[in-house]
């Protein structure tokens, strides 16, 4: 879903450059309080934002200045929290913008808020109401990445239709780019989604010590061994 | 894996361009400035100027080998091609260029929508030469070192850091697995393939956690206490570079205020 650089006109890519910033900060004043209670939990971070790069680097390319592939936010918002999980989308997308043209400076505002905030957020709502409707865990975190996921594309369409608008206004551009995205990224979330159920139970088996200890996801005590 | 390959490539210009050792405040303020500028621009002349530029410097200055920019620029402009074409048929409103009538509907394609895609175009490419400017003349360690100075949060710097190594540890170890998968005949059809993809995926991520945690530990022992210190031996902003770029910003902001919009190759 990176919109390319220079992609957006001009009112645009200020807007969401603005609704990041704040919500950025308040990112970067979580992850310092998590870091500095637990320093163990920093190599931990550091891979989930290399395994965000590596997931987002697998692109599709579409036909709407943008393109498809995993995304890898989702996990990182069960594990850490949305506000984390924005944070560390931001660097990676920089990393992506730097390293290999995907996505680009000027548009980071818009996509750090599709990929970083809108799917995390959808991400880690559906596995906070999964859990309290004491769901199986394995479907509650393959159903919250793959929404995030879905989420990250339908905000993506959202912000191109607003930018490119056609004569029929605004739903008529968004149905039309959300039916471009719709296609290739419907089998991708659901590959996410399956993907994230292995990743989380490897975690949880080989690390919920140190999973427990960031607060975000309750394991129950028999899961608390290993560090 | 082609990251791998264009990543490593990037790096090493990075380090080894003849701008190298200009300082990293330097080319960030010229690349983030003129990306600003080309990116707000109304007119479409300034992208297509700015776009000019940075392939001059980057070709004639630094010395960047002519084909490996093109191939670089290639894949992201093809694709920006082909979504400008959907953008001019598709979109725009007001006024109609043609309408294709078929016997069964009747398509038109609106004068707003073409000059936009136009102009969508030539951003995207001006903007693409700024980043690659940056990029390839700056490593992305002086970037961040030059953020710190800047006083960037530190905890976003070092995970900046830490995020920047681990995606090169990933690709390290996802390729030593697979060319052991592959000496062991683990690649050798479809299906096993898939198998031997997924065992790579599983265990690619407890490895890596593994290798950064024992790296945690090392750095532990050396007196590690939350903060990474790194040398900074950085050059100083030389100040008639700085006078210059902000010169140029102003006739640059000057050309795209003073030539109107309507100044462009298609209205």
């Amino acid at each position: 879903m990176h919109i390319m650089e220079g992609f957006l006109p001009s009112p645009w890519w200020e807007l969401w450059m603005a609704i990041m910033i704040p919500i950025e900060i308040y990112g970067i004043y979580r992850i310092s309080f998590v870091t500095k209670n637990n320093p163990k939990t920093k190599p931990l971070l550091a891979l989930v934002g290399a395994f965000i790069f590596v997931l987002s680097a697998l692109k599709l390319p579409s036909v709407t200045g943008s393109c498809s592939h995993p995304t890898g936010s989702g996990l990182a918002a069960v594990i850490f929290g949305p506000a984390i999980a924005a944070v560390l989308s931001m660097i990676v997308l920089v990393f992506q913008a730097l390293l290999l043209a995907h996505g680009g400076l000027t548009t980071l505002g818009a996509n750090v808020v599709s990929m970083g905030i809108v799917g995390p957020i959808v991400a880690y709502g559906t596995w906070t109401i999964c859990k309290k409707a004491k769901v199986n865990s394995s479907f509650g975190v393959f159903l919250a990445v793959a929404l995030g996921d879905l989420l990250t594309y339908v905000a993506t369409s959202v912000q191109l239709a607003l930018a490119f608008p056609t004569s029929a206004g605004f739903i008529d551009a968004f149905a039309k780019f959300g039916t471009v995205f719709a296609v290739t990224q419907i089998p991708l979330a659901i590959a996410e989604g399956i993907l994230a159920v292995f990743l989380f139970d490897f975690l949880v088996k080989y690390k919920g010590k140190l999973l427990s200890t960031i607060g975000t996801i309750n394991l129950p005590s028999a899961l608390k061994r290993g560090d | 894996m082609p990251f791998g390959q264009i990543g490593a490539r990037v790096d090493r210009y990075a380090y080894t361009n003849n701008l190298a050792n200009t300082s990293a405040a330097t080319k960030l303020l010229f690349a983030l400035s003129v990306l600003v500028i080309c990116v707000a621009a109304q007119s479409q002349i300034v992208p297509f100027f700015v776009f000019f530029m940075n392939t001059t410097l980057l070709l004639v200055y630094a010395k960047i080998s002519a084909k490996f920019y093109w191939k670089m620029l290639l894949y992201p402009l093809a694709t920006a091609l082909l979504s400008c074409v959907l953008i001019a048929l598709f979109f725009g409103y007001g006024e109609p260029l043609t309408e294709i009538s078929t016997p069964w509907f009747t398509w038109t394609i609106f004068k707003s929508g073409v000059a936009m895609a136009v102009s969508t175009f030539l951003r995207v490419a001006g903007g693409l030469s700024c980043l690659y400017f940056l990029v390839l003349t700056t490593p992305v360690t002086d970037m961040l070192i030059t953020l710190r100075r800047l006083h960037v949060p530190l905890i976003l710097v070092e995970m900046s850091l830490l995020i920047y190594r681990y995606i090169f540890v990933l690709l390290e170890i996802a390729s030593q697995m697979n060319t052991a998968q592959d000496m062991r005949l683990g690649n050798t059809n479809w299906i096993i393939k898939i198998k031997s993809t997924a065992l790579l995926a599983g265990n690619l991520f407890i490895r890596t956690l593994e290798q950064g945690e024992r790296t945690f530990t090392a750095m532990s022992a050396r007196g590690y206490d939350g903060e990474i210190r790194t040398l900074d031996d950085l050059p100083h902003p030389r100040f008639e570079l700085i006078i210059g770029i902000l010169f140029f910003d102003v006739l640059l902001i000057l050309v795209s205020v003073l030539l109107p919009s309507q100044w462009s190759l298609l209205t």
